[in-house]
Formats: C-alpha cells, sequence, structure tokens
C-alpha cells in the first residue's frame, strides 16, 4: 500500500517535467526563455486581433432571436439570392476570362508588353474612386452612358441603377473589370511555370493549339486554377466596395449582399448583433471553402 | 549575451510599473479638466467656423480643454453605434440621427442631463424641450438626456427663373397642398413643351436612403390630416380611419407623382446630399427638403442665385392643407448627450451649459450662415434672423420656431425610429411608385410592418 502511495505523489512532478520536456525541445537553459520571448507577441497580436474579434464575433450572433429576426427581413432574402448570383457569376466569368487572357498575354513581342500594362491599369488605380465613377457614368439623367447613346443614335438609354437586375449587373461587371486584371495576373505565371520541354514535347506530339490546351496546359494549371477560384470566392463574399459604390444597395435595397446588409443593420438600423448575425449567416458556405481550399494547399504544394 | 531571466522580466516589469505610477497623477489631473467631443460636419465651412469658436471661447472663459472631433454625418452615425457597443465613449457627442438618442436612452445608455437643461427651460421652446426626453426601458421612465442644440425644419425650395421660363409666376402659386405641388406638375409640362429634357417639376425624396424620405412622407401625412398616428402618450393609432386615408393621400402623391414622371428618376437612389446637389444642377423645379443647406451652400459662391433666383417657402409661403388651415411643420432637434461611461462628466456638463446660453447658442448658429435654427424663441427676433434683404431666413425662422411644430414621432415612442431606419414609409412610396402597387394597398403594407415594429417596444 505504502509504496503505490509513493508513486501516486510523484505522479503529477513527473507529468510536469515531461511536459516541460516536450516544450523546450532541445532549448536549454536561457535559449528556451529567448524562444518564449520571441514568440510572446506574436501570441499576443493573434489573441488581441485574431482570436478576440472572431470570439467577440461569434458571440454577437450567437442569439438564436437575431437569425428569426434576419430571416423574416424580406430584404434578407432578396440579399441572399443576389450574394449568390454575385458569387456564381463574378467568380467564374472572371476566372475565365482570366484563364483566356492569361494564354493571350503569353505571346511574344514588345507591344504584348504594353498591352499588359494598360490591361492591368483598371486593378491598380483605387477602387473606390473607380466604382463611383462608374455609379455617375451609369445615371440615368446626365450619366455619361446614356448621353452617348442619346448623342449618337437619339436613343433614351434606361436607368440602369433604377432596376434590381441592371444595377445589380452593373455591380458584377464592374466586379469583373476590376479584379479581371489580378487574376490574369497569378494564372500567367502559372503558365510560365510549366516547363518549357513539356510544351515543346507536346508540341512534337501533336498537341498544339486547343488540344494542347486541354491535354497539357489545363491539367497542369487545374490546381492553381480552383485555388484561385476559391481563394476569390471567399474575397469575394466579404467584399463591401462594389455594391456600396456602384448601386448603393438600391433601388430600394434590392442589391444588397450580405456584406453590404450586414453594414446597414449594424449602422443604419443601429442593432449592430443582427448585422453580425447578416454576415454570420454565410459561415456555413465560407467554412466548406476554407477546408477545401486548405486541402487543396497541401496536396497542391509540389505542382504549379 | 545576456540572458533574460525571469526575476530580470520581473525586475523589468516593477520599474515600469513605478513610473506609471509616478506619472498617474499628472495624467488624471489633464483628464480632470479634458472632456472629448463629437460633432457633425457642417454643410458648409461656417458651421465648423461657428463651431471652433464656441469651443474656444469655452476653453478660455473655463481653462477646461475640449478635444474636438467633427466627423462627417454618415460616419458619425457609425461611431456612435460602434462606442455606445463597445463602451469606449467620448464626454459628449451629437446626436446624428437624432434619433439615437431615443433608440439608446431605451437601452439605459445615456447620464441624464435634466440639470443641464434646466439653466435654461425658460428660454427652450415648447417643442425642443419635448425632444430632449425618451423613454428608459431600464428605469422604467422618461427621463431628460438630450440638451437642445440647434434644429431643422423642412421648407421648400423653389427655381424662380424655371418657373417663370414656363410661363408662369412664384407669386401666383396656390396656397392649398395638392394645388401647391400640382402646380410644379404644370411648371414641368411647359418646360417640356419648349424642348427641355431633364427638368422635371418635383424633387420628392421617393428614396429608400437617408433622413429625406421620412421627412418628406411625415410632411404629406400631417398636411393630409394624419397627425395623430402617434399621440403623446406614445399609442400608435393604425386603426383611425383619418390617420388611414392621410397615409394613403400620401403614398399615393408621392409614388404617383414618381410614376407619373413629375420625379427625377434618379431620385429613387438619392441619398440626403443628392436632392441638393440635383436641385444645384437644376434638374428639378422644387426640393422639399430639411434645413436651409440647399441655399447657404451656394451663398458666397453664387450670390445671385441666393438673393434673386432660390426661393425657400417656409411661413408665409408653406402651402395650407386642402381645407385652407396651416399645417404644423416637423422639426428635427439636434442634442448634446453625454453617454455612461464618460470619463468627465463634469466638464461635458459645464460645456453644456455653456453652449446653451443663449448668446452662445444663437451666434453659433447665426455663424453657420442659418442653416440651422435656433431652439429658443426669443433669438428668433434677432437682426440676423428678421434681415429684410435676407429672402430666406424670416421665413425659415418663421416656419421652424415661431410657427406651429411638433417634434418627431420617435420623441413619444421608439419604435417610430426604426419605422424611419427600416424606411418602411419609403417602400410605401416605391411600391406605389414602381410596383404597380394601389396606394390603400401600399399603405397596408406599410401599417403592417408598423405593427411588427412597434411590437418589439412595448414599455
Amino acid at each position: 500500500m505504502n509504496g503505490t502511495s509513493a508513486v501516486d505523489v510523484s505522479r503529477p512532478a513527473l507529468r510536469r517535467r515531461a511536459l516541460s520536456r516536450s516544450l523546450r525541445g532541445s532549448l536549454k537553459g536561457g535559449e528556451y526563455t529567448w524562444a518564449v520571448a520571441f514568440v510572446v507577441p506574436y501570441v499576443a497580436v493573434f489573441l488581441a486581433f485574431v482570436a478576440y474579434p472572431v470570439v467577440y464575433g461569434l458571440w454577437m450572433g450567437s442569439d438564436a432571436s437575431l437569425y428569426r429576426e434576419l430571416f423574416a427581413d424580406p430584404i434578407y432574402q432578396s440579399s441572399v439570392v443576389n450574394t449568390a448570383l454575385y458569387l456564381a457569376l463574378g467568380v467564374n466569368v472572371k476566372m475565365f476570362l482570366a484563364l483566356l487572357l492569361s494564354g493571350f498575354f503569353m505571346r511574344p513581342g514588345w507591344w504584348m508588353k504594353v498591352l499588359l500594362l494598360i490591361f492591368v491599369l483598371p486593378w491598380a488605380v483605387p477602387q473606390i474612386s473607380t466604382f463611383i465613377s462608374i455609379h455617375w457614368m451609369l445615371n440615368g439623367e446626365w450619366g455619361f452612358l446614356n448621353n452617348v447613346l442619346y448623342t449618337l443614335f437619339h436613343v433614351e438609354g434606361p436607368h440602369w441603377l433604377n432596376n434590381r437586375w441592371t444595377a445589380l449587373g452593373a455591380v458584377i461587371v464592374s466586379h469583373i473589370w476590376k479584379w479581371t486584371p489580378f487574376w490574369t495576373l497569378i494564372l500567367l505565371a502559372g503558365r510560365m511555370a510549366i516547363p518549357l520541354e513539356i510544351r515543346d514535347t507536346a508540341r512534337v506530339d501533336g498537341a498544339t493549339g486547343l488540344r494542347g490546351f486541354v491535354h497539357i496546359t489545363f491539367p497542369l494549371l487545374a490546381n492553381l486554377y480552383l485555388i484561385c477560384t476559391l481563394l476569390s470566392t471567399i474575397f469575394l463574399l466579404g467584399d463591401f466596395n462594389a455594391v456600396t459604390f456602384v448601386s448603393g444597395g438600391g433601388p430600394a435595397n434590392q442589391t444588397h449582399v450580405l456584406a453590404t446588409l450586414g453594414i446597414r443593420d449594424a449602422f443604419e438600423i443601429a442593432n449592430p448583433r443582427l448585422g453580425v448575425a447578416a454576415v454570420m449567416s454565410a459561415l456555413p458556405m465560407v467554412i466548406p471553402l476554407v477546408i477545401i481550399l486548405m486541402r487543396k494547399l497541401r496536396t497542391s504544394e509540389v505542382q504549379v | 549575451m545576456a540572458y533574460l531571466s525571469r526575476r530580470s522580466v520581473l525586475r523589468g516589469s516593477t520599474a515600469l510599473a513605478a513610473t506609471r505610477l509616478l506619472a498617474a497623477p499628472h495624467i488624471a489631473n489633464a483628464a480632470a479638466t479634458t472632456a472629448t467631443v463629437w460633432f457633425a460636419q457642417g454643410f458648409v465651412q461656417d458651421e465648423d467656423v461657428a463651431l471652433h469658436k464656441a469651443v474656444d471661447d469655452y476653453e478660455k472663459a473655463s481653462g477646461n480643454k475640449i478635444e474636438l472631433s467633427i466627423i462627417p454625418f454618415a460616419p458619425l452615425r457609425q461611431k456612435i453605434v460602434s462606442a455606445i457597443t463597445s463602451g469606449v465613449v467620448p464626454d459628449m457627442m451629437t446626436s446624428t440621427p437624432n434619433e439615437v438618442l431615443q433608440l439608446f436612452a431605451w437601452q439605459d445608455k445615456w447620464v441624464d442631463v435634466g440639470d443641464v437643461v434646466e439653466t435654461q427651460k425658460a428660454e427652450f421652446s415648447e417643442t425642443a424641450l419635448q425632444a430632449a426626453q425618451a423613454y428608459n426601458s431600464v428605469t422604467k421612465k422618461r427621463g431628460v438626456y438630450g440638451v437642445p442644440l440647434r434644429a431643422a425644419v423642412v421648407p421648400c425650395h423653389i427655381w424662380r427663373p424655371l418657373v417663370e421660363k414656363a410661363g408662369l409666376r412664384i407669386e401666383d402659386l396656390p396656397k392649398t397642398w395638392d394645388a401647391y405641388f400640382d402646380f410644379f406638375k404644370k411648371v414641368q409640362d411647359n418646360l417640356r413643351k419648349q424642348g427641355e429634357r431633364k427638368v422635371y417639376g418635383l424633387g420628392f425624396q421617393v428614396t429608400a436612403n437617408g433622413v429625406d424620405p421620412a421627412n418628406l412622407f411625415n410632411a404629406f401625412l400631417i398636411a393630409h390630416g394624419g397627425q395623430d398616428i402617434v399621440t403623446k402618450d406614445g399609442k400608435l393609432h393604425l386603426d383611425d380611419p383619418k390617420v388611414r386615408q392621410a397615409a394613403i393621400k400620401a403614398a399615393g402623391y408621392l409614388g404617383g407623382a414618381y410614376r407619373d414622371g413629375y420625379v427625377p428618376p434618379s431620385a429613387i437612389n438619392w441619398n440626403d446630399a443628392d436632392d441638393n446637389n440635383a436641385f444645384h444642377a437644376k434638374l428639378m423645379v422644387m426640393d422639399v427638403d430639411g434645413t436651409l443647406s440647399t441655399e447657404v451652400a451656394v451663398k458666397e459662391k453664387h450670390p445671385e442665385w441666393y438673393f434673386k433666383d432660390m426661393v425657400t417657402h417656409g411661413v408665409p409661403g408653406y402651402p395650407n392643407d386642402n381645407a385652407g388651415k396651416p399645417v404644423p411643420s416637423f422639426v428635427g432637434v439636434t442634442q448634446g448627450m453625454i453617454p455612461k461611461g464618460a470619463k468627465n462628466v463634469t466638464v461635458a456638463k459645464e460645456f453644456l451649459k455653456h453652449f446653451i446660453q443663449p448668446k452662445v447658442i444663437g451666434e453659433f448658429v447665426e455663424l453657420g450662415l442659418g442653416r440651422w435654427l435656433p431652439v429658443m424663441p426669443s433669438l428668433a427676433k434677432s437682426p440676423f434672423w428678421q434681415d429684410p434683404k435676407d429672402p430666406h431666413l424670416r421665413g425659415y425662422v418663421q416656419q421652424g420656431l415661431l410657427g406651429p411644430t411638433i417634434p418627431d414621432y420617435y420623441v413619444f415612442n421608439l419604435a417610430m425610429a426604426e419605422v424611419r431606419s427600416q424606411h418602411v414609409w419609403s417602400m410605401a412610396m416605391i411600391d406605389v411608385a414602381k410596383e404597380g402597387l394601389k396606394p390603400d394597398a401600399a399603405v397596408d403594407k406599410a401599417f403592417k410592418r408598423n405593427e411588427e415594429i412597434f411590437a418589439k417596444y412595448k414599455a
């Protein structure tokens, strides 16, 4: 009995020692203290700027009654539809165009470099001022577009931002215009990383033009394309600027997406918890996307 | 290389704490005489200059320091919501928009400032005093949580040259409500005959953005006899046939004017400054808009517009109801509030007491070119407001300070603040204007939403 007691008493000390060994690894004495000193700022920043906001957000949007209020709001329902359309069209059209254009910009010649420089300008200029410009251009009474239509063809153009579908279309087109250059550059870098030997060998075997794209280029770019698409989807889900500055969520709150609805509920309705709930309602979509993205990144790390 | 030891870390921390303690009294003394104040930015620079002068005068007189932040309207609205939610608050802020006073009073977020208001109680207008009060759902009673600083009413703004170009005269404007607004439809029809493609008769804010559409709808609701939709006891009266008829007429007229092409189509997306800009661009003949921002914005750059071309219809000019009786005007009152958790309530209260002295508050609105109204009737008699050379100020002050006025409905029931922010009346106007709904169906839909919102705010 006595022997058993002695073992029991020594167990916590043994456990502490084992834990200390596993934490220290091969570090000894002052090295361990320095290591802790270097890690502490990172941990503090992580806790303050990552963990705390996420936990605070989850706490703010944790009341079930918020979601009942949200689902009963007719603006929420149309915002969900708008978000789905914005993601489906905005991401896929943009990525497909970027894929095609990255092939175009692979052509040799100095003029191609000049063209590429011009092409990336929409991405390079500040987005808020460009979106505001688009908003004014589409003004039905004295906007640039309708004035051109009237001057050239004596046609009264439609009031682009007064109809839900043309306004939402304007938002989606603006987003595509703004961000296609960026993703084109990424895919262009991906194409350039394909070894020349592979392309030359394929060419010798007769895989040129569309066949070369289908059998050589696209399979090698597929993972990059998928990762870019997933990243773009996550970015777009939180995008606030295009809707706010092109359509303003109008007409009559018909073109809000979840990100802008969250801001409206938080600050215009002055109910921050409801605003957080609006954004949180997208989590069931965001979390699977992040998981797929992480898995893809792991499996594609040795590929292009 | 020196190693960090547990003892050295402890020694360093102790030294740091000791330094902080030694410095603390000095920091505390500075804090005792400093108050942080958030104020909404003016539409014209003169308003901000006037505010700075009032603050400078206070600092000189008291020896205290005011850390003033002047913030544009929409960002200030967001800052206030964020501050109250997080608890990191300034010592004083202005109601931006006005209904935040009632909204956060409900949640017991303001310090009672009855003692501040008491110092000038005899001077304030009845409407300003009513607007300073709000119901607190924690203490279960109404309290004084705001200090009236300035006010605004909704007059009509008209381009004289456009009326004359249409072959009509401002002096021929009818005096009763519907006929008054119908007049501008005639102006538009005449201008169209002269080939004016893009000038509209009426600048109605048939939109679901900003504070303007609710002011517009309420003006029409009251003019058609729906003033008692919410009574002073906070009760909602949607079952009153007079209220229902007034709401139907208001939604029908405003939405119908848009549907029939008498309102600029882009109005459906306007925010608060857009109707001012559209008016300055002469996109419409008239605008119904709160404050004199439209006029004072051009006073320096286009004095001929201010003194000759623009007409403000306050009193006289503002139309009577269809039976010929004067229509009370809705008055919005900007309040100064002190949030709970403020570090320096004493200085904030002292500053407010200084600010609401008739001389100070009168000079504040006058230096701001009179965009805002004073909240004390005695100040309306000043040479500034009664200047016979100024074509706008006398009518504006008569309408908003001396004529019949009422505070907004959210003063009596907070639910009306949410009716405003949810743009329930805007949706009724838009349902008629764009969705093809009959006015009575649009109003029934809006009434249902009103009832849902009121159910959330049972006292």
